[in-house]
C-alpha cells in the first residue's frame, strides 16, 4: 500500500491558466466591468498585462492521515501532527479520512508590487494589485482543490471545502504546524514568527478527504465580514 | 465660503488629483486639489482654512459616501490622494506653526496580522481630517504602541484587526496600553470586531468604518 504521506504535489501556473473573475475584480473597484471609467479601466488592463509575465504562481499540496482523537470536537490530526482548528472546522472535518495540506501563492512579485504602489505614489494602482493578489491566489486555491477532487475521485472519495488558519477560531499560529509538513518554503512561501506568510499573497489550510465528507458552502453567518473573498463560496 | 475652497471640496470629495489626471470622467480638463490649494495660498487664503474648509469637508462627505457603500475604495484611496497632493502645500505651514491640526493618531495592525487596507483607510479618513497620523504598518506587537504613545503624549490609538483570531492579540494590547496610560483612548476596528468585544477588552470604542472614528476623534480631542 502507497504510503499517502509521501505525495507531495507543486505545480507552478501561468496567469492564463487560471480563472480570474474580472467581474468580480470590476465590483470591487465599484464599477460593473461594462462601466469601469478610467484611470481604472486602464489600470486593470496594465495589471492583467503585467501579470502575464509573473513566473512565480504556485501552488502545493501533501496528503496525510487524518486521525481524531483527544479534543476531537475542536481538534484534527494530519499524520502525527495536531491541529487546534476549532469547532467549526472541525465539524466539518469530522468524517475525514486523509488531509491534503496545502499553501499557495501569487508569487512575490505581484505582492511586492501592490505593496510599493500602495505606500508610494499610485495607490489606486496598488489597489488593483492587491486584489488582484488575492484573486490570483484564490485562484491557485481552486486549482490545487479541483486536482485534490479529481484524484481522489478515483479512489470514489469526495473532499471538504478548503480552511485556513486565522478563519473560524483556527489559531494563525498553527501555520508552523502546518509548514513542518512541507520542505523549507513550499513554493517559496515563509513564515515570520508570527505565523504571518511571505509573500502575503499566499494562503494555506486543509481540505478534508474521505467517502462520507461533504462539501459544504462557507457558514457566512458565523463572520460579520461582508466582503470576505469566501462568502458565498 | 470661498470659491476655491468650494471647489477644493469637490475635488477631494471626487478624487480629482490635478489638472492631468482624468478622474473623475466629469471633472477631466478642470484644475484639481493641487492647483487649486496652490491658488488659494497665493490668493491669501491661510492655510488653516484651506485645510478647514477645504480638504476637511471634502474628506467627510468621502467619508458618509463609503459608510452608505456610494463609492469604494479606489474612490477613497483618489479622494485621499488628491487630499495628500494639497497637503504638500499646506506642509509648511504645519512645520511653521502657522495652522495647526487637532491632534495625534495612532494607528496599526495588531501583532499577528498583515492586513492593511482598512488600517490604511481609517488612516487617510482621519489625516484628511485635520489630524496627524502615526502609522505603525502592520503586525505591530504591544511594545510597538507604547513607545508610539511616549512619543506622542495625549494621542488616541487605533487597533485594526482582520483575523479572527487576532483578536486575542488585540485585547493583549488594549489592556497593555491602558495598564501603561490608563488615560489614552483606544478605538478598534476590522471585520471581525463589534462592540461586545469592544466592552470586553476595555477599549474606548469600536467603529465599524473610518467615519466612525472621525467623529470620535471630533467627540473627544477636536
Amino acid at each position: 500500500m502507497m504510503n499517502i504521506a509521501d505525495v507531495i504535489f507543486e505545480q507552478t501556473y501561468r496567469f492564463d491558466e487560471l480563472t480570474i473573475d474580472l467581474d468580480q475584480l470590476s465590483r470591487d473597484l465599484g464599477y460593473e466591468f461594462d462601466d469601469l471609467p478610467e484611470p481604472f479601466a486602464g489600470y486593470l488592463e496594465q495589471v492583467v498585462d503585467d501579470c502575464r509575465h509573473l513566473t512565480d504562481i504556485c501552488g502545493t499540496y501533501r496528503l496525510m492521515d487524518c486521525v481524531h482523537s483527544g479534543d476531537g470536537a475542536r481538534t484534527v490530526m494530519a499524520g502525527n501532527v495536531e491541529f487546534k482548528v476549532g469547532k467549526t472546522i472541525a465539524n466539518e472535518l469530522l468524517r475525514a479520512e486523509k488531509l491534503a495540506v496545502f499553501v499557495c501563492t501569487a508569487g512575490k512579485t505581484i505582492s511586492e508590487k501592490s505593496a510599493v504602489f500602495l505606500k508610494g505614489d499610485d495607490p489606486v494602482l496598488g489597489y488593483v494589485y492587491d486584489i488582484m493578489g488575492s484573486a490570483i491566489t484564490e485562484a491557485v486555491g481552486d486549482e490545487i482543490q479541483q486536482v485534490i477532487s479529481r484524484e481522489v475521485s478515483l479512489l470514489g472519495e469526495k473532499i471538504t471545502n478548503r480552511y485556513s488558519p486565522g478563519y473560524c477560531h483556527w489559531n494563525v499560529a498553527d501555520q508552523h504546524k502546518l509548514f513542518s509538513l512541507f520542505p523549507a518554503a513550499p513554493c517559496g512561501v515563509t513564515l515570520t514568527a508570527s505565523a504571518l506568510m511571505h509573500p502575503v499573497k499566499s494562503i494555506s489550510g486543509v481540505i478534508g478527504i474521505g467517502k462520507n465528507v461533504v462539501f459544504r458552502h462557507y457558514q457566512c453567518d458565523l463572520c460579520n465580514m461582508p466582503n470576505c473573498v469566501y462568502r458565498g463560496k | 465660503m470661498n470659491e476655491l475652497l468650494t471647489k477644493l471640496a469637490e475635488c477631494v470629495e471626487f478624487g480629482k488629483i490635478n489638472k492631468a489626471a482624468p478622474f473623475p470622467p466629469q471633472m477631466k480638463g478642470q484644475d484639481g486639489a493641487d492647483e487649486i490649494t496652490r491658488q488659494a495660498l497665493d490668493s491669501g487664503v491661510p492655510a488653516q482654512d484651506i485645510l478647514g474648509e477645504g480638504l476637511m469637508p471634502g474628506m467627510e462627505r468621502v467619508g458618509i459616501k463609503f459608510r452608505e457603500n456610494k463609492v469604494f475604495v479606489p474612490q477613497v484611496l483618489m479622494s485621499a490622494k488628491a487630499m495628500s497632493t494639497a497637503m504638500v502645500h499646506l506642509k509648511p505651514y504645519f512645520a511653521s506653526g502657522e495652522a495647526k491640526q487637532k491632534g495625534t493618531f495612532i494607528i496599526g495592525t495588531v501583532q499577528g496580522d498583515l492586513h492593511d487596507i482598512g488600517k490604511n483607510l481609517v488612516a487617510m479618513m482621519v489625516e484628511g481630517n485635520g489630524y496627524k497620523v502615526v502609522d505603525l504598518g502592520t503586525d505591530c506587537p504591544a511594545e510597538k504602541y507604547l513607545a508610539a504613545i511616549r512619543e506622542n503624549p495625549g494621542a488616541v490609538i487605533g487597533l485594526s484587526a482582520l483575523l479572527t483570531t487576532t483578536m486575542t492579540s488585540m485585547e493583549k494590547i488594549t489592556r497593555e496600553i491602558k495598564n501603561a496610560f490608563p488615560e489614552t483612548l483606544v478605538a478598534v476596528g476590522g471585520a471581525p470586531v463589534n462592540d461586545d468585544f469592544r466592552l470586553k477588552i476595555g477599549a474606548d470604542v469600536y467603529a465599524p468604518d473610518p467615519q466612525g472614528v472621525v467623529e470620535f476623534l471630533n467627540t473627544k480631542i477636536a
